[in-house]
């Protein structure tokens, strides 16, 4: 059992907002700290990060989607 | 006897005690990758200077086969030196005796150093490396607790208490370093918890790890408990040291004072916040182009990113930096953000160290789990930190500054002295399309369009309100200045604040929202 704050694999949003970006690909490598999404939310284009690098499993999001809080949009593997 | 042989007897006794669990103990200890309590002592202060007391203490333990048993040092090693000339109090508690389990001579050791630092207005530096308390000796080593919890709360406010995690600190053991000022951990060495994995296992079920239950990174990043995180012992003592440089010795000193130096010419202080009031950007940068020779030393840099604390130097002073940060969760204040900040805040406070507050922020984070993990009390620990504390107080707003977060936020109505904006700031109740929403709510309803009536309310407001003009014509800030000058004017009003009276009506203690 793991905390969620120490997942370093999944990538979630931590309030709901509508994604306008995503940088990512399936299967793109990505280092720690690369943008992975844009969430537009409480008057921010907040920028989601890597919280490590790795190849990118799955990309649960696109452009124009309004996602709930702790919905998964990047996982690493 | 003559005096020689005497001397030679003293170095026998000391060479002794200086083994401390002995040679399998230590072997043990490297093992786990850990450095002994006394080459911790000699990493951590300045070179020859320390100086150990109670070498020769015992215990008086008598049941369970204790009598009789040898115990060097009981376990603990105390004393006092210098770090950089600065002088401070230490204890370290030597995991290869007993496993530095706590009995009553051990935490008579660390009551007597601490008794020490209080009376000599020095800081006091505890390093954990203990398994708690000593089983043998029953109830009196829950008194040793007890006496050594009191005087940390005695001391609080009067002189800096700094706890180094470098071991396991489990049971009630944890009290003292959460009562003390600064927690230091260590990845892979510190361990903290009220009830550890066997214990959670036995009654809950649940299966954890030590290291997830409660290890650097967990208290480091989730918990809070931690202030400073190292990869290495010898990390965490450079960060010691450097904090030490900061602080002053006690509540009636200011701290050292260092020869000023201008920030370094890459943080360019108009290239860091961009104009689109939705873009993200990261405030230390605006931070390091203030600050002397651009070095901020940031507090709790993993846990409640969103807000950022800290200490820098302004023309040579320390001052406390306290600033939104809109790079994470859009510089929001929640639960354990406002927690942070306000501890921080009254930290500075207490060692009589300015506040400079750097304001960006969109409001408090709405949420069901917000709201009931208690927003309510813990965003109100801000606001009582702010009222309370009367160090010189700056604030400097950098962009958005709305609603309840503004008057959070070192705002001039909580005594801010100085409340410097910027042209991008956007001082106002609420954002520009909350309000016009509400405001306009008739027209935009009523409109043959009712989309493009609120788009242009809504620019409306952003044009008439969304600025620092509005405050700045009721006085509520002092002056609406150009980024580049935001230095200079800082360094001004630290001067002018310098002799700075705040007084305030005499009470025992205030009751704020813990």
């Amino acid at each position: 059992m793991i905390h969620p704050k120490l997942d370093d694999k999944n990538v979630t949003a931590f309030i709901p907002g509508t994604i306008i970006d995503v940088k990512v690909k399936k299967g793109q490598e990505v280092k720690q700290g690369d943008v992975l999404v844009i969430l537009d939310a409480m008057k921010m284009h907040n920028r989601l990060i890597a919280p490590s690098a790795g190849k990118v499993k799955e990309v649960k999001v696109k452009p124009g989607d309004r996602v709930s809080k702790g919905a998964l949009l990047v996982s690493i593997e | 006897m003559p005096l020689k042989n005497k001397i030679e007897e003293l170095k026998k006794r000391k060479e002794e005690v200086l083994q401390g669990g002995g040679e399998q103990a230590v072997a043990k200890q490297v093992a786990m990758g850990k450095l002994t309590a006394r080459e911790r002592i000699i990493a951590l202060l300045d070179e020859d200077s320390f100086n150990e007391y109670d070498m020769f203490v015992e215990h008086d333990a008598r049941d369970f086969g204790m009598d009789g048993k040898v115990l060097h040092g009981d376990g603990v090693i105390i004393g006092t030196g210098t770090i950089f000339g600065a002088p401070v109090a230490v204890y370290a508690q030597d995991f290869t005796v007993a496993g530095g389990s706590l009995g009553s001579m051990h935490a008579r050791k660390i009551t007597k150093i601490m008794d020490y630092a209080l009376r000599m207005r020095i800081p006091l530096i505890g390093i954990n490396d203990s398994g708690g308390a000593r089983i043998q000796e029953g109830v009196n080593s829950l008194a040793g607790y007890g006496e050594i919890f009191w005087r940390n709360t005695l001391s609080s406010g009067i002189i800096p208490q700094i706890s180094v995690i470098l071991g396991p600190c489990a049971g009630g053991a944890v009290y003292s370093p959460a009562l003390t000022d600064f927690v230091f951990v260590v990845d892979k060495i510190s361990k903290m918890f009220i009830t550890g994995p066997e214990v959670i296992k036995s009654v809950l079920g649940e299966e954890i790890s030590q290291e997830d239950l409660g290890g650097a990174k967990v208290h480091a990043q989730i918990t809070g408990n931690a202030h400073f995180y190292a990869e290495s012992e010898y990390e965490c003592f450079e960060q010691i040291k450097k904090l030490i440089t900061y602080i002053p010795w006690n509540n009636t000193r200011k701290a050292r004072r260092f020869e000023p130096k201008e920030p370094k010419v890459n943080f360019n202080i108009e290239d860091i916040v961009p104009g689109d009031p939705k873009e993200p950007y990261d405030v230390r940068d605006v931070i390091r182009a203030i600050a002397d020779d651009s070095d901020f030393f940031e507090i709790q840099e993993k846990w409640a990113a969103n807000i950022v604390i800290g200490f820098g130097r302004l023309n040579g002073e320390t001052v406390g930096f306290v600033a939104n940060q809109p790079l994470v969760m859009a510089g929001v204040l929640d639960v354990d953000s406002s927690d942070k900040a306000a501890r921080f805040v009254r930290y500075c406070d207490a060692f009589n160290i300015p506040l400079v507050t750097l304001v960006d922020l969109p409001g408090y984070l709405p949420g069901i789990d917000q709201e009931h993990a208690g927003v309510i009390r813990h965003g109100a620990k801000l606001l009582y930190a702010y009222s309370e504390a009367t160090v010189p107080k700056m604030t400097v707003i950098l962009r958005k500054a709305y609603g309840g977060g503004y008057i959070a936020m070192s705002s001039r109505h909580l005594r801010a002295d100085f409340v410097f904006a910027w042209p991008s700031a956007e001082i106002a109740v609420m954002g520009p399309e909350g309000a016009a929403n509400i405001i306009f709510r008739k027209e935009i309803s009523e409109a043959p369009d009712p989309e493009a009536m609120r788009r242009q309310k809504v620019e409306e407001y952003k044009e008439k309100f969304a600025n620092p003009y509005v405050a700045a014509a009721k006085g509520y800030i002092d002056t609406v200045i150009e980024p580049a000058e935001t230095r200079k004017l800082l360094l001004h009003a630290l001067e002018v604040s310098s002799t700075k009276v705040a007084d305030r009506p005499f009470k025992k203690h205030g009751i704020p929202p813990f």
